[in-house]
């Protein structure tokens, strides 16, 4: 069956061909291959750790689920699994939006007006090269080891991309955008609030996505430092009482928080800006 | 000449007020721990971190090494888990935009390992390797080869197509596509996860060094923060700092160099 459209001048075959089916094509289905990773992955886990090939300190993956839902039923610390997953979370909102609400807008002022620019970006320059987790230590002489210090390294994290974004953003902004709206008689405030903004949207989300990935990466570091509930404590807990199963079920239920709240992000982003481009990505 | 160069002057106060503000910062960074503002136990000023940094040199208390031993286990660390990763994530990056029985079978478990933090890899790493050069060059590994992978991937995939149809018409084979094409117009991008990768491997090299290490500029600033010695963890902080950044801009001469002909 054939359907074809005529779509500017060229013909567009929008059929399906069917090749015929065939061991070939079975083999290299995606989905089929996917299953095989999967499958192969989840296996050699098994074996490895069936046979110690790495001593004692890897666990068969069935144990690990079993862990995690030994947590959810019994209290651990003081606090069961949703517990431990709020607390971690609720530091990374915490952070994440204070350090978000502070740079995103102070990244647009300093591309918008050049003496913030020029008061602002040398000594921001000089904190960029320093990794957030260098800053763990000092917190904790600063703000103890309490919630306060695990806040402050996520913001110290989360800042840096996301000035650094929205100050791209408004600056890569192509400037045809700009005459077109001076052309139809636009003032600086509609250069500013129809072009600027929307156009840096992309950035900034980009700009927002990267930093809760780092955010994960901070409250991780903190909570491994010092803390007393957290996802960063379970696998502390689990290094030091030597326990793999808690170790590697800590390291799944991070996976899956952090990879939840990305998707969140996503879709936030696709509400609130549906005119991105979307490259093909990973 | 057909045109003039236009000279654009950059007005006194775009160059009076970075300095200024520079300045300013290092000041009141200064006067905040002089004049007592902030205790000493908190905070050191710029001239004791600096005074530090002159001792550190040669004298290994109260930490053990001296600030160079330091500086190099690190750099060693963050070379090696950075170079592996290059070697492994970019052709793997490559190889899964193009062939697709080895992106159906990478990429699952790619995923699954990305949403991980490096750091949470240090638990398992003191299990499986001690805390010697391994475990740390490990977890670089882990956190470097992220960027590789998928900025050749989508490097790959930002092939032009057009390009790639016009190659299979004049009777190219997939291999060549894959060498001739693919990779060359995926060099910009792949020279891009090469920043990014030092960033990564940097961080975390230093989150690997807070837990597990007897040496290195992490456990340095560790050392500090147990000794309630604020000028060791400045000096600490602004040597991993200042280094990360040498090494980026070494990385974006060379990028510069070897990039020289292709089109950004």
């Amino acid at each position: 069956m054939n359907q074809t459209a005529s779509v500017a001048n060229e013909t567009v075959d929008y059929g399906r061909q069917r090749e015929p089916l065939s061991l070939l094509r079975l083999v290299t289905n995606l989905y089929f291959l996917y299953s095989v990773s999967l499958l192969s992955f989840f296996v050699i886990w098994d074996r490895v750790a069936e046979y110690h090939l790495l001593g004692d300190a890897l666990v068969r993956p069935h144990l690990v689920a079993l862990q995690l839902y030994q947590l959810t039923q019994m209290k651990f610390a003081g606090q069961n699994l949703m517990g431990h997953i709020w607390a971690s979370t609720q530091r990374i909102l915490v952070g994440f939006s204070i350090a978000s609400v502070i740079a995103v807008p102070l990244g647009l002022f300093m591309a918008l007006n050049k003496y913030a620019n020029a008061i602002v970006k040398p000594v921001f320059d000089l904190f960029k090269p320093m990794p957030p987790i260098a800053w763990v230590s000092i917190s904790i002489l600063w703000f103890g080891i309490g919630e306060a210090s695990k806040v402050f390294i996520i913001i110290i994290g989360t800042f840096v991309p996301c000035l650094l974004n929205a100050y791209n953003g408004v600056r890569l902004v192509e400037p045809e955008l700009y005459d077109v709206v001076r052309v139809l008689g636009g003032k600086r405030r509609d250069e500013i609030v129809q072009v600027c903004f929307p156009a840096s949207f992309p950035a900034i989300f980009a700009g927002l996505q990267i930093s809760l990935s780092i955010a994960w990466t901070c409250v991780l570091a903190a909570e491994l430092m010092s803390s007393r509930d957290g996802l960063g404590f379970l696998i502390k807990r689990g290094m030091d009482t030597h326990k793999p199963a808690l170790v590697l079920g800590g390291m799944v239920l991070i996976a899956v928080a952090a990879w939840s709240t990305s998707q969140i992000l996503g879709l936030v982003e696709r509400k609130i800006c549906p005119w991105k481009r979307s490259i093909e990505n990973l | 000449m057909a045109y003039q160069e236009v000279k654009v002057k950059t007005p006194l106060s775009m160059i009076v007020l970075p300095v200024a503000s520079i300045c300013s910062f290092f000041l009141i960074w200064e006067g905040l721990v002089d004049f007592g503002f902030v205790p000493e136990t908190l905070l050191a000023a710029p001239s004791q971190v600096f005074n530090t940094m002159v001792v550190k040199l040669s004298d290994p208390n109260p930490d053990g090494a001296v600030l160079a031993v330091h500086a190099w286990t690190s750099i060693q660390e963050a070379f090696l888990g950075y170079i592996l990763s290059l070697v492994i994530g970019i052709p793997l990056g490559l190889a899964m935009g193009w062939f697709k029985v080895v992106e159906g079978l990478t990429r699952p478990v790619f995923e699954m390992i990305r949403p991980i933090p490096p750091i949470a890899w240090i638990p398992l790493t003191v299990f499986w390797f001690g805390i010697g050069l391994t475990g740390k060059v490990f977890i670089i590994w882990i956190a470097g080869i992220v960027p590789c992978v998928i900025n050749s991937y989508v490097g790959v995939r930002m092939t032009n197509p057009v390009l790639i149809q016009m190659a299979r018409t004049y009777g190219a084979t997939n291999w060549q596509i894959f060498t001739q094409l693919c990779i060359p117009s995926a060099l910009p991008m792949v020279f891009g996860a090469l920043q990014i990768a030092l960033a990564y491997c940097w961080t975390n090299l230093v989150g690997a060094e807070l837990l597990a290490a007897d040496t290195g500029l992490g456990y340095l600033i560790t050392m500090g923060g147990r000794l309630m010695r604020p000028d060791i963890v400045v000096l600490g902080m602004i040597s991993v700092g200042l280094s990360g950044a040498v090494i980026g801009v070494i990385i974006d001469a060379v990028e510069k160099k070897l990039l020289a002909g292709i089109r950004r």
